[in-house]
């Protein structure tokens, strides 16, 4: 219930702050919703939590269900915070899923072929990312080939140098490297991959939200040129952002290989419609200069619960697309009534 | 006999704007009449209601003695009027071929497109103009001069009595200027009668047998161009009341500033050359196309620059982006707002901090109250008319948005501010409080480098004018006893003797 009163004092000081001519009241709700996505997700996801708990009290509120929610979102987490930078200025990443994989594999071959440390086949796992990123980048800002295409090309190649490096995987990797996949804490018993992501999005977030230097990219989304014409270095920031999600997806390969104890040379395969829908679902949008990483969590954090509603409910995964994809384009759609939008 | 054309007490307004007012003009057949007038005296708007691309307010229009109800421009087209447009009408990616005949093709006994025929009706027509281009070939593969030949050879492929040329040579170089002046007067002389949109005197002088001047939508005059002479068309010109006064002080300029030397950016910028001293008002003054705002942009490191020196306070700069220029203490207020200046869907705190993040952040955090304070201070400076610093800038009218964007340059205490086209499309109310700032600005020991289409706001507010000409600075004058018939002879003699080469090389 505490939950309940947190929401309440949040939308009442949002009323305080402005004072905009009055409309009806349900009106009022919906623009109120409109112009606070993180608000309105946290809503979304507390009522869920909510319904959940009192339709399933023997499935959903568990220990082991609650972990595998959290631990199964990690991956998408861990991506959701690079895509929410670059789709804040008006970029995004379709090759993040072989990235990963790519990333993976390395680590796999680093740690299991040529038994090295696991702390070495961890650091070469983010830097085949952050690698993978950096093409990404110069392709896009040097080349000038659209995001879009750019990074479709790649999602083929660095699947095939995938598969050309590993053929069909490493398995098993090496204990050693294993546990830094699985060691979780003694309290909650979540293993490393929740944790990395749980830390991410806690300063990712905070950069983002708040530093300078993050705060260019929003520019750089809301008009390029007048970005470019006020002296921020555009091309430079989008090639930074691409490097970061490389890296971060390179990250979330090297945890899923090492809790797996396997890299999978298709780990990844789709994630990235997965990550840019919950990114749009936590406020971003194509065009640019909107969103936070906060949103983006919330986002990810709600499909999860639905996906888990499903799998609990036994409704089958054949349903689990029609409801994500219903929500977010009910989601996208409160962007009509936002007070102060354009056109 | 009845003349081709005759238009008489013609009038257009639109929203806000009379463009014409009351004009009255008749073209003979083979005749080449000029209209010219300068930037905004409606003589493109003349050319587009006579070609039905709009609709006249009021006044009539007689083709060949028949009087003209409500047309447009297909009807137009019928009757044997085409007119070839200043930003190109043609689809780039489609033939040569398909574009002449758009909408028209020739088409087989099951609704398809004859390509064949329609090639050869290409061919001809281009011949016809005594040139060669493949009717297959894309448009967006053609030079300039080749798109245009094409858009005339559109304009060809109906009867056609009377062709209008909307400033038909911006983009073309000087063996293709008199290549197409070559086409034009064929087409005089096989009965076409010709309108020659432009403000380039010397090309009047060089083609056509008459010209009607236009100025602020009114009847200037109308000569003919043998019995008159470049001095008194640009008295025809600019021959109004100048509305806008300078100020009464006169400010005592410092050290110099900016010293920016034989600047080239080609195509546009070849030679360009400008000092500014601390507390000066400088305007670049110069017609449309002539590389002003290029000029600008490459001291300021938007453009790429590929000779010359930079000097700011006496120290040389080499800006290879706008964040060198930046840094240096350069500022740049950019022509078009909308689209380089502001981040219409941000509030004015953020566009009032995009130059000067680090100074609105305690360490590497962005402080949103120090930006807040920093952007009030600016409505209360700027007078910026808006409810909150919240507001998106999006939702502000013209000259408020304006002032947020000169706000935005101002928050970096600029040695040297760059301002282009400071007042377009600016109400008459925001236009002084503007000047007001600029002067201000100025007495601070600012440098400014004011880019102006306006010629009253260049005699307004300089100190001194440099005047551009086809990429190269040409000629400075005294701000103060300027008057706009000295600036517009400077900026249009380059382009005559220009002209003059032309003659000598096409003669040789």
């Amino acid at each position: 219930m505490s939950v309940a009163e947190t929401s309440d004092t949040v939308s009442e000081t949002a009323n305080e702050a402005q004072p905009e001519p009055r409309d009806a009241m349900p009106l009022r709700i919906v623009r109120r919703l409109a112009n606070s996505r993180e608000l309105t997700l946290f809503i979304l996801v507390v009522l869920l939590a909510l319904a959940m708990t009192i339709a399933y009290p023997h499935n959903f509120p568990t220990g082991p269900n609650l972990r595998a929610v959290l631990l199964n979102l990690a991956t998408v987490g861990i991506l959701v915070c690079g895509m929410m930078l670059l789709m804040i200025a008006g970029t995004f990443d379709l090759s993040v899923g072989s990235t990963l994989a790519l990333s993976g594999v390395w680590a796999g071959v680093v740690a299991g072929w040529w038994g090295w440390p696991a702390e070495a086949a961890i650091l070469i796992g983010i830097a085949v990312g952050a690698l993978a990123g950096l093409v990404n980048g110069l392709i896009v800002t040097r080349i000038g080939i659209n995001a879009l295409i750019a990074t479709l090309g790649t999602l083929t190649i660095y699947r095939s140098l995938t598969y050309v490096t590993a053929g069909t995987g490493v398995t098993p990797i090496s204990d050693a490297f294993a546990e830094y996949g699985r060691a979780a804490d003694p309290i909650l018993r979540l293993q490393s991959p929740f944790w990395a992501m749980l830390v991410l999005v806690l300063v990712g977030g905070w950069l983002v939200a708040r530093t300078r230097f993050f705060r260019q990219f929003y520019f750089v989304g809301g008009n390029p040129r007048a970005a470019q014409l006020s002296g921020i270095r555009v091309d430079r920031l989008v090639l930074i952002g691409f490097v970061i999600m490389g890296a971060l997806a390179g990250l979330a390969g090297v945890l899923g290989a090492a809790r797996l104890n396997s890299a999978v040379v298709n780990a990844g395969v789709g994630i990235e419609l997965k990550v840019i829908t919950a990114t749009v679902l936590g406020g971003a949008s194509l065009k640019g200069g909107e969103g936070t990483i906060l949103g983006g969590i919330l986002g990810v954090l709600f499909i999860a619960l639905i996906e888990n509603a499903m799998i609990i409910n036994a409704v089958g995964v054949f349903w689990q697309g029609l409801v994500v994809g219903l929500v977010l384009l009910f989601a996208v759609s409160l962007d009509r009534f936002k007070t102060s939008g354009r056109g | 006999m009845a003349p081709r054309l005759l238009v008489s007490n013609l009038s257009k307004s639109f929203p806000g704007v009379r463009a014409l007012d009351d004009v009255s003009m008749s073209v003979e057949p083979g005749e080449i009449r000029a209209l010219l007038g300068e930037n905004g005296a409606g003589k493109s708007t003349l050319g587009k209601i006579v070609a039905g691309v709009y609709q006249r307010s009021q006044g009539s229009v007689h083709l060949d003695g028949v009087e003209l109800g409500a047309f447009d421009e297909k009807v137009a087209g019928d009757l044997g009027i085409g007119i070839v447009h200043q930003e190109g009408s043609l689809v780039p990616q489609l033939s040569v071929a398909e574009n002449i005949f758009a909408g028209r093709q020739p088409a087989g006994w099951l609704g398809q497109v004859d390509v064949r025929l329609m090639r050869e009706k290409a061919r001809a027509l281009i011949s016809q103009l005594g040139v060669r281009i493949d009717p297959a070939a894309k448009v967006v593969l053609l030079s300039p001069a080749q798109t245009q030949i094409v858009e005339i050879a559109k304009a060809l492929s109906r009867d056609l009595k009377l062709l209008i040329l909307d400033e038909p040579t911006a983009a073309l170089t000087l063996t293709e200027t008199e290549r197409l002046f070559e086409i034009v007067r064929r087409l005089a002389d096989d009965g076409v009668s010709i309108i020659y949109v432009s403000h380039r005197l010397a090309e009047i002088f060089a083609l056509c047998h008459s010209v009607t001047v236009l100025k602020d939508g009114r009847l200037a005059g109308t000569r003919q161009v043998a019995d008159t002479t470049t001095d008194e068309l640009i008295r025809l010109m600019v021959g109004r009341d100048v509305h806008l006064t300078r100020a009464a002080t006169v400010r005592k300029p410092g050290a110099i500033v900016l010293e920016a030397h034989d600047i080239s950016a080609p195509p546009l910028v070849r030679s360009a050359s400008v000092t500014v001293r601390s507390g000066e008002i400088v305007c670049l003054a110069g017609l449309i196309g002539s590389g002003r705002s290029e000029f600008c942009e490459a001291i300021f490191g938007a453009r790429r620059r590929y000779g010359g020196s930079i000097r700011l306070d006496g120290r040389a700069i080499d800006p290879h982006g706008p964040w060198d220029a930046k840094r240096a203490g350069i500022g740049l207020v950019p022509e078009d707002r909308k689209n380089s200046g502001l981040f219409l869907g941000m509030d004015l705190v953020n566009n009032i901090a995009a130059t000067v993040l680090s100074k609105v952040s305690s360490g590497v955090n962005f402080s949103e109250s120090k930006a807040e304070a920093l952007a009030n201070r600016f409505v209360g400076d700027l007078r910026i008319a808006t409810p909150s610093v919240r507001k998106l800038v999006g939702d502000l009218s013209g000259g408020n948005q304006q002032k947020v964007l000169l706000a935005k340059w101002l928050a970096m205490e600029p040695r040297l501010l760059i301002v282009d086209e400071p007042t377009r499309g600016v109400d008459v109310g925001a236009r002084s409080e503007i000047y007001r700032l600029l002067r201000e600005l100025a007495d601070r020991g600012v440098a400014l480098l004011v880019v102006s289409s306006d010629l009253p706001e260049v005699l307004a507010l300089a100190d001194r004018i440099v005047v551009m000409a086809e990429g190269r600075t040409v000629g400075e004058l005294g701000g103060e006893h300027a008057t706009e018939e000295e600036v517009l002879r400077l900026a249009t003699r380059f382009t005559s003797s220009v002209v003059e080469r032309r003659k000598k090389v096409v003669g040789a």
